[in-house]
């Protein structure tokens, strides 16, 4: 016992050395030196899963926002101080986020903080947020409660609430379908679609007569399909990640049902073209309203193109609008002080990103619209953008 | 202290609860049991429903949350703890996989993928226990480590741990010696399940939330790798293994730089640590421990036939 | 559709499923008969199989559409596949399992994890975790059959199932060094004092095996698309068909695939058991066969000698 407590108690103290002395911040900037070092830097977290499965994402939205604070920098900072990009993995994960909001509230003491991506870790670093006082945008968590935390919670990405709402509205008022299935997996994601579809749906006058689950990774769909045939409806929704749907739309096609499909904004994924080519063909689905080729969006697109050698997506282009809006704030704040700068992120009237013009509602949503798109051959026609208003699905301009 | 120390130290104690369990079950018992993390769940859930559906205190959901655990671990092992070893594997590994299912699919108990959220934290008189102050926590839940460590110890010592190991080195024999087999494996797995159950507990209470996504095989695999690494049959080597595996796991954001090790990375090392094990060194860092059951003191050691079956 | 059609719709998409099984469990059941083992990485490198394969059939066949020279070159990819799992297979009995064989119970089993883990995740790093789509050497268009619809792949699975069981059992029946493999599964060491080369028997044991599931893992590709956990859930319940089956019985391991996807489906589509549990239903007809009749449906009963 005494030998292997001794051992225990050893190992503890040498990792307590270790940990003290290394190193414990991960800065990304390249503060220009127009800023004035006296003033102390104004410190930005950014929360996304920079590896692991699926760490593309994490790395093209950050960079989006480590663009946008270099350029602040370059302009001399906000009001003289510098602009410090702090970013943390999360690793995908609930706990890893976690630990990574901690280590950006103790140790770096950040005012503000752009992310997370996923709903999950959202979920659990929002309460975080709101419990601490920590403003928080995030550009890719969609599902509808994740501003219902508090009114520390942003997002610079439309809410699946509406994504579901215009879906049901679009479904039966322009497509003209009354009886319709679905197919989703058992997440959040998929299942927050099919729950607001659904309730949007049937408030007109519609029927989802067929619901088949499955869960996330499965690769064999043709029981759940199958069935949907025999039950006879006019379209099968279809709220999934990409590799899913690829797997359902083939085998679909394998098992001879020609009954439409329609879809969510997982469908923007251009991957879902390499993984089930022309099946892909008819296929209408609700996606991101698409942006006016403004200039500012132009710039922006070609500077982060040649800076990373990749272009942006539409997560990176919330990122960017994300992180302005919070140096923005924090300009007219005039300070580090988290309330003001979240009272001044909820003031924000009609800022003019590359996304288009912002607007917070009173819960931290966007106030935007969805995109309407139908694919033909393999390629995805923009339909138009439409929201819906007291319960009227109206087309916008 | 570093916030992330902290951190740190706190999942190593949540999972040198479980690694206490599964040494318990396969160091002790040579069962190979690959569903800790369903156990984990269990307990975790157990936690995470009384205490926002029917608003009870942490302290009194501890005890549901070690009873169900057990009463698991009794209705899957009873079946299988018969079997053989490979059978035993793929039993107790489809088992986890059916607890993280049934989470998910059983929408109305548990709110399915999406999780339950706003958990309270754990209060003593009032007085709240969270990731605000960490360093409370961190004591808390190691009074429960030594707890658990001193009755796995007693228990190794006493008529159980005996028979177990007799069972562990030759069944037959030690059934044919009157020690019944069934009942002690079972034993041993019920109570090496209700300690991850009680991991299961502190860290919903930890975290706030919690989701079925969390519960994965790669949880159960970790844990193995802590009693392995430290030590099959030594509960103190297993608090050690767990130590160093938590310090993998959060290494590159100890020294800052997460973004450049890919997490598989990480992945494979425990799949390394594994065969490694294995073949250079089976008892584990520190060895199995030894008892002498004729003298009052203890001698300490290990063998390299320490795994022996 | 009437529903007699949609009856026999689900018998074959559960005959497709139980092929897909049977495939993985071929292998699976051939280990486990000769060393008494469950090679938790058999699933892994049918995974490697299936990206190798892609490599190699898309460098291949270059920018051909469907025509003959893809098919030549599909099953040239699956030769070179199944040749580089063999050698796979071998180096991680030889690694990673070999130093083990003296050793307790749990060790190999656990070192087998360790390789199942470095295997899958190594996979995703090399290759990235994104699904890769490895494309049909032939225009895998659907048939209209009697009301049901089928389509050339599900034929081909069964079909290649069927030949590799037939081959197997010809091959371990009557050829010498199936006699060999048959005498090292009931008693190594004596099979050693009679003159049978074991290590080279065991060799040879891994090596057919990792072919068997690379050219499974290619085939089952075409349907699931690439990606670094192909083989982690599918080859587990294969396993479970391959015990129900009788685990180190060849017609058992195919008996046990068909039953397992048949009944997976059926469960799901007839009896309305929820989707979500589709896997439960794999591991619960694991328990009960294991209470039940633990040496599956075709196997025979093994006493544990003392």
């Amino acid at each position: 016992m005494k030998k292997n407590t001794l051992i225990v108690a050893l190992v503890l103290v040498c990792a307590l050395l270790v940990t003290g002395c290394a190193k414990s911040e991960t800065t990304t900037t390249d503060a220009s030196a127009k800023a004035t070092k006296a003033s102390a830097p104004y410190k930005i977290g950014f929360i996304g899963p920079m590896t692991g499965d699926n760490a593309n994402y994490g790395i093209l939205i950050s960079q989006a926002a480590k663009l946008a604070v270099e350029e602040q920098n370059a302009k001399g900072g906000i009001n003289g101080a510098p602009v410090e990009l702090i970013i943390e993995d999360s690793e995908g994960s609930p706990e890893k986020g976690a630990a990574s909001f901690d280590k950006l509230y103790s140790s770096d003491k950040i005012c503000a903080l752009v992310g997370p991506v996923f709903t999950g870790v959202s979920f659990t670093v929002g309460d975080l947020c709101q419990e601490n006082g920590v403003t928080m945008i995030t550009p890719s968590g969609t599902h509808k409660d994740i501003t219902a935390a508090g009114d520390y919670v942003f997002r610079t990405v439309v809410s699946d609430g509406l994504q579901g709402e215009v879906a049901g509205a679009y479904f039966y008022n322009e497509l003209g379908y009354k009886n319709i299935g679905c197919l989703y997996i058992m997440n959040d994601y998929s299942q927050g679609l099919y729950e607001g579809m659904k309730a949007s749906f049937e408030s007109y006058g519609g029927k989802v007569s067929a619901v088949e689950t499955a869960q996330l990774g499965d690769k064999d769909f043709r029981t759940q399909l199958t069935r949907l045939k025999a039950a006879g409806v006019e379209a099968i929704y279809i709220p999934n990640y990409t590799v899913e749907m690829a797997q359902q739309l083939e085998q679909a096609s394998q098992l001879g049902i020609n009954i439409p499909f329609l879809s969510c904004d997982g469908f923007s994924n251009p991957e879902i073209y390499d993984l089930a080519g022309s099946y892909t063909d008819g296929v209408i689905y609700i996606g991101p309203a698409k942006v006016e080729e403004s200039d500012s969006y132009k710039n922006f697109y070609d500077n982060y193109t040649k800076k990373f050698g990749q272009s942006p997506d539409s997560f990176a282009n919330n990122a960017y609008d994300g992180a302005n809006i919070i140096m923005k704030a924090i300009e007219k704040a005039g300070s580090s002080d988290r309330k003001a700068i979240r009272d001044a992120v909820a003031t924000t009237k009609d800022y003019v990103g590359v996304t288009g013009v912002i607007n917070f509602a009173d819960n931290g949503d966007l106030v935007a619209y969805q995109g309407v798109y139908k694919v033909n051959g393999t390629t995805p026609e923009y339909l138009g953008a439409y929201t819906v208003v007291d319960g009227k699905l109206q087309k916008v301009n | 202290m570093s916030s992330l120390l902290l951190t740190v130290l706190i999942f190593t104690a949540i999972y040198s609860l479980m690694a206490i369990g599964q040494n318990l079950i396969t160091g002790y018992g040579g069962m190979l049991s690959l569903c800790q993390a369903g156990f984990y769940a269990i307990g975790a859930y157990t936690t995470a429903i009384l205490s926002t559906t029917y608003g009870m205190n942490f302290w009194m959901t501890l005890p549901f949350a070690v009873i169900i655990t057990a009463a698991f671990g009794f209705l899957i092992g009873m079946p299988t703890l018969r079997l053989r070893g490979d059978y035993l594997a793929i039993a107790t590994l489809g088992f986890g996989e059916i607890v993280r299912n049934i989470l998910t699919n059983w929408v109305s108990l548990t709110n399915g993928p999406m999780g339950i959220r706003k958990i309270p934290k754990i209060s003593i008189f009032g007085y709240q226990i969270g990731q605000s102050n960490k360093l409370v926590f961190l004591v808390l839940i190691w009074v429960f480590v030594l707890f658990a460590y001193l009755l796995m110890r007693h228990l190794a010592r006493s008529r159980m741990g005996r028979a177990l190991a007799a069972i562990r080195e030759d069944e037959i024999a030690a059934n044919s010696m009157g020690i019944n087999p069934t009942k002690y494996k079972v034993c041993a797995f019920m109570l090496g399940a209700s300690v991850a159950g009680v991991a299961g507990s502190f860290y919903v209470a930890y975290m706030g939330s919690v989701m079925p996504s969390t519960f994965t095989f790669m949880i159960s695999v970790m844990v193995l790798c802590m009693v392995v690494l430290g030590g099959m049959g030594n509960f103190a080597a297993t608090i050690l293994g767990a130590l160093i595996i938590e310090l993998i796991d959060y290494l590159p954001r100890l020294l800052g730089i997460t973004n450049l090790i890919p997490a598989q990375f990480k992945q494979v090392i425990f799949g390394l640590i594994l065969v490694i094990m294995m073949i250079l060194r089976p008892q584990g860092i520190l060895g199995r421990e030894k008892f002498n059951y004729f003298k009052k003191g203890k001698t300490m050691g290990g063998d390299n036939n320490a795994v022996r079956n | 559709m009437s529903s007699v059609s949609v009856f026999f719709q689900h018998l074959t998409n559960g005959l497709t499923l139980g092929g897909i099984y049977a495939l993985i469990a071929l292998g699976y059941t051939m280990v486990y008969g000769i060393l008494k083992f469950i090679n938790f990485a058999h699933g892994d490198i049918l995974m490697v199989g299936a990206y190798v394969g892609m490599f190699a059939f898309n460098f291949l066949r270059g920018d051909a559409t469907f025509g003959v020279w893809t098919i030549v070159a599909f099953f040239l990819a699956m030769i070179i596949s199944a040749a580089f799992a063999a050698f796979l297979g071998m180096f991680i009995e030889k690694v990673a399992y070999k130093p083990l064989r003296k050793a307790a119970r749990l060790a190999p089993l656990l070192s087998a994890i360790g390789v199942s883990f470095i295997l899958s995740n190594g996979a995703a790093w090399l290759w990235g975790t994104q699904s890769r789509k490895l494309d049909y050497p032939f225009a895998n268009n659907p048939i209209n059959l009697w009301g049901i619809t089928v389509t050339p792949h599900q034929f081909l699975i069964l079909g290649v199932s069927i030949v590799m069981m037939i081959s197997l059992k010809l091959f371990v029946d009557k050829t010498k060094l199936g006699k060999a493999m048959r005498a090292t599964s009931l008693d190594q060491d004596t099979s050693q004092l009679m003159g049978i080369n074991v290590n080279m028997v065991i060799s040879l044991t891994f090596a057919i095996g990792s072919a068997l599931a690379a050219v499974g893992g290619m085939l089952i590709a075409l349907d699931y698309k690439c990606y670094p956990t192909l083989g982690t859930m599918t080859g587990l319940k294969a396993f479970v068909a391959a015990v129900v089956g009788g685990i180190g019985n060849i017609s058992g391991a195919m008996l046990g695939g068909i039953l397992l996807g048949i009944l997976e489906t059926f469960g799901v589509a007839m009896l309305g058991i929820p989707q979500g549990y589709k896997d439960t239903i794999a591991f619960v007809i694991l328990i009960f066969v294991l209470l039940l009749k633990p040496e599956g449906i075709l196997g025979k009963v093994e006493k544990e000698k003392v």
